[in-house]
C-alpha cells in the first residue's frame, strides 16, 4: 500500500548572510492512510519548517538539497504553482497554531467556508452554503447558521479553532498538517479540539502529521511520534512506548522534562507568618465615560494571602483575571479593596512606596517584551540596584546567580535565547531582594525542557534567598509540583484556594475537577 | 559612534547620504574660501550668462556667479534649517511620548491643544509668530520650529502609545521608576526610529519653508544668497535663465534627498536588531 505521505532522506537548508544554516538533515518518515504521526521537537527543531515545505510555501532563502517529498502517488517537488492551488486545501489541509490569525478579519466566517468547498468541489453557491453549515454543526459549533453570518473578532478563539478544523476537513482531504494547533488555546479549549480532532478522524479516517513540542499531549493523539532534535530525526516508535521506554537520551531528556504532579520537587513547609494579605480586590479597566458605564470589574472581590517563603499557585483559563490579579499588586492597575503587607494597608498604587517596590517584584510572561530592546543587559541589571540600593559591581553576581556568564552584561536582549532571557528577567527581580516575586506566566512560551530548567532556577533561588512566590500560570501539572497552595480562578471569581495534599480529594470545586481533567497526563 | 558611523556607511543609501551630507558640509564649512568669485559680485557684461566655463552654473540678474552664490548660500541655509528641524522634532517627540506615557484625561488636554494649533497652516503659523517677533532668520527658525512640533508629536504620540503597552514599561512603572526615567531612558529611545526618519523628511521642508519666509520678506534678507530666496529672485526670469531657477532648487532637492538617505541609513543603524 503506497503512504499517503512520504518523506524520503529530506534536506533542507536556508541561506543567510552567515551562509547555509542546515535546518532538515536527511529525515524519512512515511504515513500510512488514515494514521496520525505526532511530529515532537524544541522550538528551532525545524518541525515548522517541514511543514512548509509540504505545503510548498518555503522561504526564498530556503534551499531543498536532497530528498523528495510525495503524497500518495504525487511529488510533491515536482508541480507548479497552477498544480499547486489544487493540491492545497483539496488533498493536503493544513490547521495553524493562532486560530487568530489564520482567518481575514473582514470576510464573514461563511465566506471563509464556503471559499474552499466552491474553489475545490466544484458545488453551486447554494450547496457550498449548506454543507458549510452541516460542516460547522459536525465540528460542534452551536447555531452554525448564525456563525456563517459573524465575524472572526465576533467569535472566541476555540472557536476560531473549531471553523479552521471544520474548513481543514470540508474538502476530504487526504492529510492535514496539524502545526501546534492548541498551543495558543487554554486547557480546557485545547482538551476539547482534541477531542473532536479525534472524533472527526474517527470517521472521516483522514492521514495527519501532528506537529507539537508538548510530548505528553502528542502521544495521547498520535499512533506512532517522531522526535525532530536540531533538524534531525532521533526516535520514531509507537505513542504508548516512546514515553515509558524512550531509547535516545535527547527523548529521555524531553520525557524527563514534562511536568508530572506526582513527582514534587519542593518539600519543605512554609512559615506561618503572613507576608503579603489581599482582601476584596476588584481590578478596574477603564472609566465611565460621558455616556455609558465602566465595564465590570476583572475580578470579584478577590482575597487571598501569600505566606513568608510559600510557594502559592494561581491558575485559570485565559481571561479568568488572574494576570489582573498581578497587575494590581504590583500597581500596574486600578483596584479597589486592601492589600496589607508589612504591616501596612494599601488601598492603591499611590500608597506603594519604594518599600514595597522593592520587596514585590514580577516577571512577566513574553521575555522579549520585558526587556527594553535598546538597553544592553548590564543596563537592564543596573536599574534595580541604582533604585534600591547596590553597586554596579554586583551584575556579575546577578548573572552567575542565574547561571549565565558576565560577558552577557555586554550583549543586547535579542543577541539571547527566550529562556536566556527569561534568565536576565528573574535577574532583575532577584536584584532588588524581594520578598515575594509574582511570576506571570513565565515559562509559557517557553520549551518543556526550558522550562524545567527555569522552574529549577527559580526553586534554586527560593532555597537560597527565601523568597515567597506568587505564581501564575495555565499549567496545572506544573504547579502541582511546585506550589504549596493552589488558588482557582474563573471568570474573575475565585473558585478554590486549597493546599496541595487537598488537590486530588473529592470535595474541590467542579470547575477544578474539569481543569484538572483537561491537563494532559503523560500517558505511561 | 565610530561604530555608527561604519554601520551606516556599509549600506548604499548611508553611504550616498552620507557623501552627499559631508559635500554640503563642506560647503557650508570652506563655501566662502572654495567659491570662485565673491557671491555678490556683480558683472553687467555676465547678466543671464549661460552656464559655461566662466560660470559654471550660470549667471543671474545682475552677473551674480550662481555657483558661488550657492556655496556661499549653504551656510545660511542648511544650518538654518537643520537647527529649526531639531528644535521642532525634540519638542514634538518629548511632547508625543510624555502624552503617551501620562494617559487619560491629561492626554486628552494635551493632544487636543496640539491639534488646535495644527489645524493652523504650517505657514500660516510661521508668519504669525514672525509677525510677532520680528523679521529675521533666527526667529524664522523658532517660526519654523513652533510649526513643526505638534504634527512631530502626533506621530511619536501614536508610536509611543504602543511602546506604552511594552512590558518593560510596566516592568519600570512597577519598579518605581520616576517618570522622566520612563520617558527618557524607556521610552524614547524605542520610539527614535520614527522621529530620525520624519525629522530627515522635515529638513527639506524646513529648507522649503525657510526659502518661502525669505520670499515673503520675514526671513533671510536680501542681498543674502540663502537658496530660497535664490529660488524666489529667479522665478521672474524663468524663461529667460532657467539656470537661476534650476540650480538653487537642485540644490535643495539634493539636500533633501541627502537628508532622507541618511534617515534610512541611520534607521538601520540604529537598531540594534540589525547586527546579526
Amino acid at each position: 500500500m503506497t503512504p499517503a505521505l512520504a518523506i524520503k532522506n529530506y534536506t533542507l537548508d536556508y541561506v543567510t548572510a552567515a551562509g547555509p544554516v542546515r535546518v532538515l538533515h536527511d529525515i524519512s518518515l512515511e504515513i500510512a492512510p488514515g494514521e496520525v504521526l505526532g511530529l515532537v521537537g524544541e522550538s528551532g527543531s525545524g518541525k515548522s519548517s517541514l511543514a512548509w515545505a509540504l505545503m510548498r510555501h518555503l522561504p526564498d532563502n530556503a534551499r531543498e538539497i536532497a530528498g523528495s517529498l510525495r503524497l500518495s502517488d504525487t511529488d510533491l517537488q515536482r508541480l507548479g504553482p497552477r498544480e499547486l492551488t489544487k493540491i492545497r486545501g483539496r488533498r493536503l489541509g493544513m490547521v495553524f497554531q493562532d486560530p487568530s490569525t489564520a482567518l481575514n478579519p473582514t470576510l464573514s466566517i461563511g465566506r471563509q467556508v464556503t471559499e474552499t468547498l466552491l474553489q475545490h468541489r466544484g458545488l453551486s453557491q447554494r450547496e457550498a452554503n449548506a454543507l458549510a453549515v452541516d460542516l460547522l454543526g459536525h465540528v460542534e459549533l452551536r447555531d452554525p447558521a448564525a456563525i456563517m453570518r459573524r465575524y472572526p473578532h465576533e467569535i472566541s478563539g476555540g472557536e476560531k479553532q473549531r471553523v479552521i478544523i471544520a474548513t481543514a476537513f470540508g474538502c476530504r482531504p487526504d492529510v492535514i498538517l496539524f502545526d501546534e494547533p492548541t498551543t495558543a488555546l487554554d486547557v480546557i479549549t485545547g482538551a476539547r479540539i482534541l477531542a473532536l480532532f479525534a472524533r472527526l478522524r474517527e470517521e472521516t479516517g483522514v492521514a495527519a502529521l501532528y506537529i507539537s513540542h508538548d510530548l505528553a499531549l502528542v502521544t495521547r493523539v498520535a499512533d506512532r511520534v517522531a522526535v525532530l532534535k536540531r533538524g534531525r530525526l532521533v526516535e520514531e516508535a509507537p505513542a504508548a512506548d516512546i514515553f515509558r521506554a524512550p531509547r535516545h537520551a535527547d527523548t529521555k531528556a524531553l520525557v524527563q522534562a514534562v511536568p508530572r504532579p506526582e513527582r514534587r520537587l519542593v518539600h519543605d513547609k512554609p512559615g506561618d507568618d503572613v507576608l503579603l494579605a489581599a482582601s476584596d480586590i476588584e481590578v478596574h479597566y477603564g472609566r465611565a465615560k460621558l455616556f455609558g458605564d465602566a465595564p465590570p470589574p476583572a475580578t470579584r472581590r478577590i482575597g487571598l494571602d501569600v505566606r513568608a517563603g510559600e510557594i502559592l499557585g494561581l491558575v485559570g483559563e485565559s481571561g479568568s483575571g488572574k494576570s489582573s490579579m498581578a497587575r494590581a499588586l504590583t500597581g500596574l492597575a486600578r483596584f479597589s479593596g486592601k492589600v496589607r503587607f508589612d504591616n501596612r494597608v494599601i488601598t492603591g498604587a499611590r500608597d506603594m512606596n519604594a518599600a514595597y517596590r522593592r520587596d514585590v517584584q514580577i516577571i512577566f510572561q513574553h521575555p522579549d517584551a520585558s526587556l527594553n530592546p535598546r538597553h544592553k543587559v548590564g543596563e537592564i541589571l543596573s536599574r534595580p540596584l541604582k533604585l534600591y540600593g547596590g553597586s554596579a559591581a554586583e551584575i556579575p553576581r546577578l548573572l552567575e546567580q542565574v547561571r549565565l556568564p558576565d560577558s552577557y552584561a555586554r550583549r543586547w536582549p535579542h543577541q539571547l535565547s527566550g529562556g536566556e532571557k527569561q534568565r536576565v528577567a528573574i535577574a532583575r527581580a532577584f536584584a532588588a531582594r524581594p520578598k515575594l516575586v509574582i511570576c506571570d506566566e513565565i515559562t509559557a512560551p517557553l520549551d518543556v525542557s526550558v522550562q524545567a530548567q527555569i522552574i529549577e532556577l527559580l526553586l534554586a533561588l527560593r532555597a537560597a534567598t527565601g523568597t515567597a512566590f506568587l505564581f501564575i500560570t495555565h499549567d496545572l501539572n506544573l504547579i502541582r509540583q511546585i506550589a504549596h497552595r493552589i488558588a482557582v480562578m474563573r471568570q474573575g471569581e475565585m473558585v478554590d484556594l486549597l493546599p496541595i495534599e487537598d488537590f486530588d480529594a473529592d470535595h474541590v470545586h467542579p470547575y477544578t475537577s474539569e481543569l484538572m481533567a483537561a491537563s494532559p497526563v503523560p500517558v505511561g | 559612534m565610530i561604530e555608527l558611523l561604519i554601520r551606516l556607511v556599509r549600506r548604499p543609501q548611508g553611504l550616498v547620504g552620507v557623501a552627499l551630507l559631508a559635500l554640503i558640509a563642506i560647503a557650508c564649512l570652506f563655501g566662502p574660501a572654495l567659491a570662485p568669485y565673491a557671491p555678490e559680485k556683480i558683472d553687467f557684461l555676465g547678466r543671464f550668462r549661460p552656464p559655461g566655463w566662466q560660470n559654471w552654473l550660470g549667471a543671474d540678474q545682475f552677473g551674480r556667479d550662481i555657483l558661488s552664490r550657492l556655496m556661499v548660500g549653504a551656510r545660511s541655509t542648511v544650518p538654518m534649517a537643520l537647527v529649526a528641524t531639531f528644535v521642532g522634532s525634540a519638542a514634538g517627540a518629548i511632547i508625543g511620548v510624555g502624552s503617551a506615557y501620562l494617559g487619560g484625561r491629561t492626554d486628552e488636554a494635551i493632544m487636543r491643544t496640539n491639534d488646535a494649533v495644527m489645524a493652523i497652516p504650517g505657514l500660516l503659523m510661521a508668519l504669525l509668530l514672525v509677525s510677532t517677533l520680528g523679521n529675521g532668520a533666527g526667529n524664522a527658525v523658532v517660526a519654523i520650529a513652533v510649526a513643526f512640533a505638534p504634527g512631530m508629536a502626533r506621530v511619536t504620540r501614536s508610536v509611543a502609545l504602543n511602546i506604552r503597552n511594552q512590558d518593560y514599561v510596566k516592568a519600570a512603572i512597577a519598579r518605581g521608576e520616576s517618570a522622566v526615567w520612563i520617558i527618557f531612558r524607556e521610552m524614547l529611545p524605542n520610539v527614535m526610529a520614527p522621529i530620525v526618519i520624519e525629522s530627515t523628511i522635515r529638513v527639506s521642508f524646513a529648507v522649503m519653508l525657510f526659502a518661502t519666509l525669505s520670499f515673503l520678506g520675514v526671513g533671510a534678507q536680501p542681498p543674502a544668497s540663502e537658496w530660497g530666496l535664490m529660488v524666489a529672485d529667479a522665478r521672474q526670469y524663468m524663461y529667460q535663465a532657467p539656470w537661476g531657477l534650476i540650480a538653487p532648487s537642485a540644490a535643495i532637492a539634493l539636500t533633501a534627498i541627502a537628508f532622507n538617505l541618511l534617515g534610512d541609513g541611520l534607521r538601520d543603524a540604529l537598531n540594534p536588531k540589525d547586527e546579526r
